[in-house]
């Protein structure tokens, strides 16, 4: 009797183990464009860290500012000193939670649709935002895609009347990421 | 119009279009893919780099951040997203590394090996899960 509830015990716990998947990334991408007649400026960033529990549907974003490349480096310059402020707010990141966990199933291979709901922030401020995306499920790894609209207003980003035009009032965000399991 | 007239004319009209040409030239500058022809600021082996990091983010920040280095460690994986590749430096001893992005036209993959000792040049861009270079080359 005894050790049948041992071996039981046992067999939950590595049960719990098994589930308790977490994928990381080192190197995501995270890249968003601002589309205006006058001007398109579009940003990249290749070393976003991501983590996503697969058993709690936990999912974690960190990026700095600075690593965001744009093709002109006066975009670069204006981004990071006027507008995010990259040295008073060095990093943004995400935590939040898939809200339809259950429909996913990390173990077998293809592609899920997933909600997405939690808190962003960047440039001191925070707020709450949910998306849409997949995730894939491919071998070992999955990838998870998205793309969202931020307004730069909402975080307290400030856009001089001069180049107002310029600049879009939404942005639009993509994330496009390749997690192995940790 | 006198000949003093045009001539004065003539060099505002040269000057106008240099000027205009040389702040067209400015705004739209290109951003630089590595900065390898730029001066070193630092140069530090990854293993103290990340230790400095790993015990105060901002005092090491004081030190490193936004400054061309010169770091030297152990290839630990070489990953490729999206056209960018990303160099891992990190000892096996260590749980953290430098991350080194480079724009794809920067490296040959097939010349760097998991295991061999590089240095690695780029501008450190801060401290996530580890240390951040971007705009990197690589000296083998």
């Amino acid at each position: 009797m005894k050790t049948k509830v041992l071996v039981s015990m046992l067999l939950i716990a590595s049960l719990q183990l098994v589930s308790a998947q977490k994928y990381l990334s080192k190197n995501g991408h995270v890249w968003f464009y601002s589309h205006t007649p006058m001007e398109n400026v579009e940003a990249h960033n290749n070393q976003v860290v991501s983590v996503i529990d697969a058993s709690t549907g936990d999912i974690k974003f960190n990026l700095l500012q600075k690593a965001f490349e744009f093709k002109v480096a006066l975009m670069q310059e204006h981004f990071n000193e006027n507008y995010m402020e990259s040295e008073k707010f060095p990093k943004a990141s995400f935590s939040g939670k898939i809200t339809n966990l259950s429909t996913i199933n990390f173990k077998k291979a293809g592609v899920y649709s997933a909600e997405v709901t939690g808190e962003l922030s960047m440039h001191g401020i925070t707020k709450t935002i949910t998306t849409k995306g997949t995730i894939e499920v491919k071998g070992t790894s999955i990838i998870a895609v998205s793309k969202f609209t931020i307004a730069p207003k909402d975080f307290g980003i400030v856009i001089p009347q001069l180049v107002e035009n310029k600049i879009a009032k939404e942005m639009e965000v993509n994330v496009d990421i390749t997690y192995n399991p940790m | 119009m006198t000949n003093n007239m045009k001539r004065f004319w003539l060099i505002l009209g040269v000057f106008a279009i240099l000027s205009g040409y040389l702040v067209w030239k400015r705004t739209f500058r290109p951003s630089d893919t590595n900065v390898a022809s730029k001066k070193t600021e630092a140069v530090v082996s990854a293993n103290t780099l990340i230790k400095a990091y790993a015990s105060n983010e901002d005092s090491t920040n004081m030190l490193y951040l936004n400054k061309i280095v010169e770091v030297t460690g152990k290839v630990d994986t070489i990953l490729e997203k999206d056209g960018q590749i990303s160099v891992y430096l990190k000892e096996k001893s260590d749980t953290e590394g430098v991350m080194c992005a480079f724009n794809k036209t920067e490296i040959d993959t097939s010349s760097v090996k998991v295991g061999q000792i590089v240095s690695v040049k780029g501008i450190c861009t801060g401290y996530l899960m580890d240390v951040i270079l971007t705009k990197c080359s690589v000296n083998l």
